[in-house]
């Protein structure tokens, strides 16, 4: 009502920019109260894409959750179905084998050089910079073709399963993955030639939407944005899961928060991922690659045929109240996705479906702190902000 | 008025040195497939390829389905549909029978002479009554009149890689139905199946089989046929 008053009379404006917006990728809205060129106001608006993604959690059973998982934060499925299979997994108390968790590291890096190569491409697009988007998808097709090959599907990929993945690397994928990580440190200089020290990319980014050490953290920020502000934390150095411990990284910090950062810290985190797909590969042992519990996975067709239990496993691993069934509790798992922190927290009630999921997406915190970023910025600065934090609508609504 | 004349005049010309271009590309063969009037995507260039393992369009081998109904209990959005019928006791749809997986990939189905119990791997097998199919994924109709004859082939010990004894069915499917406008992909359903006879296409045609009318998205692979024919010619093979 107050809004529409001032709008009356001529001194403010109100803009609604979403949910319909180029910029918004996917549907999500910002109301902007505006001087003139300058942002008085940004009241943020989730729940345009509301999926009721937790609410499906409390009546699929926990394997086939996996598939709704994917649907969450669709840039990088890989990185949630980890994520969301390591928090039952934990909660269960049981360890996958060491070759699974190499597998399951593998292919949450290379997705998330998938994320931060969409997130690259479509953030430089909306400041007109069309070249980028082209290099980077050209790139990001490339790591689309190995997952497409590895889970059978390009965006939907359902990968891992609790105790285990899917199926085995096929044949010839560590060639593949090699000759790409071997020529992105390339590909990648071409776009810091592009973007780096371009007067216009660092006008348009430099010391728009900063913020500070303290404030990230108060708002919750995490993953890249945390880091940009100069807070050198990451859930795969402080809290090591899976085997991020055995691979050596460095944490990218960058020092003003801003948009300019942001973008330098996920450039050189991308250089990360390579080095840890790299150990990877080299130290990649062999073996089973889901846990032998019949009680989680499904026994092999072999010992299925040719044993009675293995056949009887096969059947109760389905069946409601003879598959995987969680102890009564609960248990917060947090992983690094590309974003930042995603975290499941699952409340058991010891039977095979949780009796409350709960998911911690990035995206949700960053997108509580965009007033603090633009207000007192111009208007034009809303859609450099907007894509440097790379909100993604999937996971802000679940 | 000179410079006029012929600033006009460069305009029309540089649009035209620019449009060759253009027009040169009215000469070139299409790339664009004219979805979905033209979606025979085999017989065009530049289709990608589709990768071993892909998960596209569901498929079941419908003669090798016990109806134990995994798929459709692991089902995240319930578009697996199937009602079964049991026999009463003593009744069978046809007597037991042998498949012969050979190493080259085929598979033949037939009676097996002598006791199939007994067979070593050494052994060359006599098979009579045969159908052959090739890969999982092939539909056999083993029905039609060619695919009963009485014909009778041996193999040699190391062709063979497995003989499989078929049991006598008592059980069959009324129903078995899927929705592919339901389905995400996922794969759970053929990761589940027993006896893998639910299995996704990594072929072309598992990937592109749009329809204009979403009824004809609802995958029907019950054979009513097979089991009513069935019953009596494999009855009289075995006599
Ligand atoms: S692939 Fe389709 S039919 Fe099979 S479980 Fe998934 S959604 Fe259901
Ligand atoms: S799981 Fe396989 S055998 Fe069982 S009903 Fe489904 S398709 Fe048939």
């Amino acid at each position: 009502m107050q809004g529409g008053l001032e709008r009356a009379t001529g001194e403010k404006m109100v803009l609604s920019f979403g949910p319909q917006h180029p910029a918004t990728h996917g549907t999500l809205r910002i109301v902007l109260e505006l001087d003139g060129e300058s942002v008085l106001k940004a009241t943020p608006h989730a729940g345009y894409l509301h999926t009721g993604f937790e609410k499906l959690g409390e009546h699929l059973d926990y394997n086939q959750y996996i598939v709704v998982t994917d649907r969450m934060n669709y840039l990088s499925p890989l990185s949630n179905n980890f994520g969301y299979v390591l928090a039952v997994e934990q909660l269960l108390d049981i360890e996958v084998p060491k070759r699974c968790q190499y597998i399951r590291i593998l292919m949450a890096e290379l997705s998330r050089l998938a994320d931060h190569l969409l997130w690259l491409g479509t953030a430089a697009l909306d400041l007109g910079a069309f070249s980028v988007f082209l290099y980077s998808f050209r790139e990001r097709e490339k790591l689309y073709s190995i997952f497409e090959k590895t889970t059978g599907a390009r965006l939907t990929t359902s990968y891992t399963r609790i105790g285990g993945v899917l199926r085995d690397l096929y044949a010839g994928c560590e060639e593949d993955v090699r000759e790409f990580v071997n020529n992105f440190p390339k590909a990648l200089k071409e776009t810091h030639t592009l973007l780096t020290r371009n007067r216009i990319w660092m006008d348009r980014t430099k010391g728009v939407g900063s913020i500070s050490a303290d404030d990230a953290i108060n708002y919750g920020l995490t993953g890249p944005c945390l880091r940009a502000a100069g807070v050198a934390h990451d859930i795969r150095k402080a809290e090591p899961y899976s085997s991020y411990d055995e691979v050596t990284f460095d944490v990218p910090v960058g020092t003003n928060g801003d948009a300019y950062d942001r973008y330098l810290v996920r450039m050189e985190e991308m250089i990360q991922s390579c080095g840890i797909v790299t150990q990877v590969l080299d130290n990649m042992p062999d073996g089973p690659v889901n846990v032998e519990n019949n009680k989680i996975t499904m026994p092999n067709k072999s010992d299925a045929y040719g044993h009675i239990e293995g056949l009887i496993h096969h059947f109760k691993v389905v069946m409601d109240g003879h598959g995987v069934e969680t102890p009564k509790g609960e248990h917060y798992c947090a992983t690094e996705s590309p974003n930042g922190e995603l975290g499941f927290y699952i409340v058991s009630d010891g039977s095979g479906t949780a009796y409350r999921i709960r998911i911690r997406p990035p995206s949700f915190l960053h997108f509580q702190a965009l007033p603090h970023m633009l207000e007192g910025g111009m208007v034009s600065d809303t859609v450099a902000v907007l894509g440097s934090l790379n909100v993604i609508a999937g996971e802000l609504d679940r | 008025m000179d410079k006029y004349i012929r600033n006009i005049y460069r305009g029309v010309y540089t649009v035209l040195v620019g449009m060759r271009v253009t027009i040169r590309q009215f000469f070139e063969p299409n790339v664009t497939h004219q979805y979905p009037y033209e979606h025979d995507f085999e017989k065009k260039r530049n289709v990608r390829e589709i990768p071993k393992g892909y998960r596209g369009q569901l498929y079941n081998r419908i003669e090798d389905c016990i109806g134990c109904k995994k798929c459709e209990l692991i089902c995240p959005v319930d578009c697996i549909t199937i009602t079964g019928t049991k026999l009463p006791k003593g009744e069978q749809l046809w007597d037991s029978m042998n498949v012969v997986h050979l190493k080259d990939g085929r598979e033949v189905i037939g009676i097996v002479d002598g006791d199939d119990k007994k067979i070593k791997s050494a052994d060359s097998i006599t098979l009579t009554n045969i159908t052959s199919r090739q890969g999982s994924q092939e539909v056999i109709d083993r029905l039609e009149p060619s695919g009963v004859e009485n014909r009778t082939q041996t193999f040699s010990g190391d062709e063979v890689s497995r003989v499989v004894t078929r049991n006598p069915v008592v059980f069959y499917l009324d129903q078995f139905d899927i929705d592919m406008s339901l389905c995400m992909y996922c794969g759970l359903c053929t990761e589940v199946c027993p006896t893998e006879c639910l299995t996704m296409k990594d072929t072309l045609a598992g990937v592109e089989y749009s329809k204009f009318d979403r009824s004809d998205l609802i995958f029907k692979f019950d054979k009513q046929e097979m089991y009513n024919k069935g019953n009596t010619e494999e009855a009289d093979a075995a006599d």
